[in-house]
């Protein structure tokens, strides 16, 4: 083993260099002549659509995939990694979009947890007063002693970090670094990234799409596009549409129009609906509203201010803990979620992997998830795997998932092509009500175009669509409604037309503006 | 691993189709019989020989290939029990408690009509299949039991199953030991015999369970691959949350699989104390019995929760548990042969389901990449 080729690096040399990468896997070329390059000090964002290659490249790049071809080279030496080991030994560290804690042990533990020097007996003390210098120099908040389970997301993602920069890396791959983050978290995670890159590391940052922190941060960016390397540039020299367009490959366009439908009769009424949380607590406190025929009603707000609740409690997997739930005239605040599937309630979750699909499943059992119970699919029973079969193909295509196959497992779908494929099963059924929670969250710039655009066509169908999202752009530009939710409250019913960013904004950190007088009467 | 220029890789399968899990699976038997002929040769015993006296004993001889076919019934039905619970997740370790209360509900049922009195005559038609249903109704409860605290309290199948397989195994020493109500009138720690009358009918020498068991495991395997009840436990098995969002009761599964489980597991019950020539009561040994149904879990993990799969596997463990035994006798050799001989083969079968998920492949490597300066430890 080779350490410490990066121990002597200066700000601008080259740390880590990979030449031709190139990996097949079945059916697809995930890189395919890969050229990149990293200099120490530089925030490096690698763009990309999902599906594009990033994943494996970073794979390969921390040793967890072994390239069929290509070289990588380390302070100008060639490597071979046989395991992500090889990766961290030399100075490379990862932090993956999905945490790898253990939530019981403390946060210091966790930090320790696997560092060489850890040994058979702890040093907790001096490992602490280490960390906690690393911790200030880079400006992360964390209580060194707090169990990890008690963290929220951005704090849990610091601890990731320091873990990875205590085991000594010099050069850290961030995937997805702001996705789960709420705004304040990223302002907070951009400045220590920016104090790392004072300190001669190399940042590198996968994101597939908010390009404009892409453009804030970053000095250079390589973008990825079907395994290719399309561009690599300095970020000082690119826009925000220039890079759309290499990423997708064709045009994009940013906003949508707010379709115009005639308002119909209301199809979702809900009074002084309140849930509990899953730690107990009134997560949602009373919120009243109804969306009719033809509009889509936006629910802004940070995650964690009673979305998830309201939105579980209409789809039926949570208890109403006081108010009522009517559906086309029906108080079906008791009704059981087969019930309200049956009566054309749409639910997409957030949660795509955990609930909206089974990983072990084809797509053609994913799409019978929503199916099973129909009556156009089963007799007396037996369910209709050909007629199934035949749907899968025709909504695949339709909505264009990017599988080889219907049998193939949905595991293996990336994520964009995987909320696609939810969006499909769903909106096939063809709700009245489509209820979409962080349907965008995470996709890419060409699939959350598209999720949207499937969006309002359910409107266009007459369908009402409540759609919950973090992102301010994505409500204003597509709601009729606007309803700003702070702590469990609405803090006020908007018309789409009269509403706008800063309002919105205030009214989202918890200030009430504006009443909802106007939201019945229209 | 690299010799000359080509380098031995293993690759991912993406998928296994079912011939080639069977290819793996005959490999992996011949594999563990390779294996096992070191103890023979130890033993200054022909491998070879060994294992013809145990194949011809165990699927020839007119003596021993009975004892194969009930074994294998038996544990067709508790790899089935095992099997159902399974594909929804679920564990069931309590087959063997199951069995043992289908065998006392199927007793009951005879006990009521009389059935203690030596040689009664009984009507058959109506009995036996009292009795079958008294077996299933019996194993269904008592793994109601497991399924409901699963469902709604979310208590863990496993420990429950076990400790009930406890209860269920002092219940029956207390019915059939002195003092029981079904206690042999002869004393002896085991329960009145069956009167003949109601002896299970027989096809060729074997009894009628056998049809039974292989229905079961087709309904099963139909059931699985066609049926809307299978699909909500395959749902379910696989992700309990998203099954809750596609609306499927998660206190409902649970409860129906074991109960299904439970029924099975009845019948097993049934089978080997009422339905095996020369059983036909609840034996002593009936512990002996319970432990034999943890093979159904064996079984059923080789096969992959596959029905069908579960046929040719419990064929083959009931058939060398009862050659093994032989051969024990015959060669003259130490204690526990034949669980020895399971044992490996169950090892070997294990270890060569690696092989459904990676392939081996050779790979041509290019000069210049062993001129590599790169890191190898």
């Amino acid at each position: 083993m080779q350490r410490g080729l990066l121990e002597e690096i200066k700000r601008g040399e080259t740390v880590l260099e990979a030449r031709g990468i190139t990996k097949r896997f079945p059916g697809v070329v995930a890189n395919d002549h890969i050229d990149f390059e990293i200099r120490a000090g530089e925030i490096h964002a690698v763009l990309g659509e999902n599906g594009a290659g990033k994943t494996t490249l970073m794979n390969i790049l921390f040793g967890l995939l072994q390239p069929d071809e290509g070289e990588i080279y380390i302070g100008g030496k060639r490597v071979k990694f046989r395991s992500p080991l090889d990766a961290i030994d030399l100075g490379i560290g990862m932090v993956h979009q999905h945490r790898k804690l253990v939530p019981a042990h403390t946060v210091i533990e966790n930090i320790v947890l696997g560092h060489p020097r850890a040994g058979k007996i702890l040093n907790l003390r001096r490992a602490e007063e280490e960390v906690r210098e690393l911790a200030e120099r880079y400006g992360f908040k964390v209580d060194l002693r707090a169990k990890v389970w008690q963290l929220s997301e951005g704090e849990k993602q610091a601890v990731e970090i320091l873990k990875t920069l205590y085991r000594g890396a010099k050069v850290l791959i961030l995937d997805e670094p702001t996705s789960a983050l709420t705004p304040p978290e990223t302002k907070k995670l951009l400045a220590s990234i920016e104090a790392m890159a004072g300190d001669e590391l190399a940042v590198v940052p996968f994101i597939t799409h908010k390009l404009p922190i892409v453009l804030a941060l970053s000095d250079r960016v390589t973008v990825l596009r079907r395994g290719k390397v399309v561009a690599c540039l300095e970020t000082k020299h690119a826009t925000e549409k220039d890079l759309a367009k290499k990423m997708v490959g064709r045009e994009v366009i940013f906003r949508i129009e707010r379709a115009k439908v005639e308002r119909g009769k209301p199809i979702l009424q809900v009074e002084n609906l309140s849930a509990l949380s899953d730690k107990g607590f009134l997560a949602l406190k009373g919120v009243s509203f109804s969306i009719h025929e033809g509009e889509i009603f936006g629910i802004a707000g940070i995650s964690g201010n009673g979305q998830r609740e309201l939105a579980e409690v209409l789809a039926g997997l949570r208890k109403a803990e006081g108010g009522k739930v009517i559906f086309d005239g029906k108080d079906i605040t008791h009704a059981s979620i087969l019930e309200r599937w049956q009566l054309g309630i749409g639910y997409i979750p957030s949660e795509r992997v955990e609930m909206g699909s089974i990983g072990d499943f084809s797509l053609v059992e994913n799409v019978m998830m929503n199916f099973y119970f129909d009556d156009n699919f089963s007799e007396r029973g037996i369910l209709n795997y050909r007629k199934m079969r035949k749907l899968t193909e025709e909504i695949v295509s339709e909505y264009g998932v990017a599988a080889p196959s219907p049998d193939i497992k949905a595991k293996n779908l990336s994520g964009g092509n995987l909320q696609r494929l939810i969006l499909a099963r769903v909106l096939s059924r063809r709700p009245r009500l489509v209820i979409a929670n962080l349907p965008a969250q995470g996709l890419d710039v060409g699939a959350t175009e598209f999720v949207r655009n499937k969006l309002v066509e359910a409107k266009k169908q007459k369908a009402g669509v409540l759609l919950i999202s973090e992102d301010l752009d994505e409500i204003l530009s597509l709601s009729d409604w606007v309803a700003p939710i702070y702590e469990g409250e609405f803090m006020g019913i908007i018309p789409g037309e009269e509403a706008d960013r800063e309002s919105v904004g205030a009214m989202m950190a918890g200030l009430h503006l504006k009443g909802d007088e106007g939201h019945e009467d229209r | 691993m690299r010799i000359g220029s080509y380098e031995l890789k293993f690759e991912r399968r993406v998928a296994v189709a079912g011939w080639e899990a069977a290819i793996i699976s005959a490999l992996a038997i011949i594999f563990a019989l390779i294996l096992f002929s070191i103890i023979f040769i130890l033993d200054d015993i022909n491998p070879l020989l060994a294992y013809r006296e145990i194949f011809s004993y165990a699927f020839i001889n007119p003596y021993g290939l009975p004892l194969t076919i009930n074994r294998f019934i038996f544990l067709l039905l508790c790899t089935s029990a095992f099997i159902i619970p399974f594909r929804a997740g679920l564990w069931n370790i309590g087959m063997t408690g199951q069995l043992y209360i289908g065998a006392l509900s199927a007793f009951a049922v005879l006990f009521a009509f009389g059935g203690k009195e030596f040689r009664a005559e009984l009507a058959p038609g109506i009995l036996i299949p009292l009795m079958l249903i008294a077996a299933a109704v019996g194993g269904a409860v008592i793994g109601a039991i497991a399924g409901f605290l699963k469902g709604k309290l979310n208590t863990n199948e496993i420990v429950v199953t076990m400790m009930l397989n406890f209860v269920a195994f002092w219940l029956v020493a207390h019915m059939i030991k002195e003092g029981g109500p079904f206690m042999n009138p002869g004393g002896r720690g085991e329960s009145f015999e069956l009167p003949p009358s109601v002896y299970a009918p027989l096809i060729m020498g074997i009894p009628f369970t056998l049809f039974l068991a292989l229905g079961i495991a087709v309904l099963l395997y139909f059931m699985f691959a066609k049926t809307q009840i299978g699909y909500q436990i395959k749902a379910y098995g696989h992700s309990p949350a998203a099954a809750r969002y596609a609306g499927i009761s998660t206190v409902k599964i649970p409860l129906l699989v074991f109960i299904m489980g439970g029924i099975v597991a009845g019948l097993a019950g049934y089978h080997y104390f009422a339905a095996v020539p020369g059983v036909y009561k609840i034996s002593r040994n009936y512990g002996y019995f319970g432990d034999l149904a943890f093979y159904g879990i064996i079984c059923g993990l080789i096969s992959l929760g596959n029905p069908l799969a579960a046929i040719p596997v419990a064929l083959l463990f009931g058939g060398l548990s009862i050659g093994g035994r032989l051969v024990q006798g015959k060669l003259s050799m130490s204690f526990g042969v034949d669980y020895a001989l399971l044992g490996v083969l169950m090892i070997t079968l294990v270890a060569f389901q690696f092989f459904y998920r990676y392939k081996i492949v050779w790979v041509k490597t290019r000069e210049e990449k062993r001129l590599d300066v790169g890191v190898y430890r």
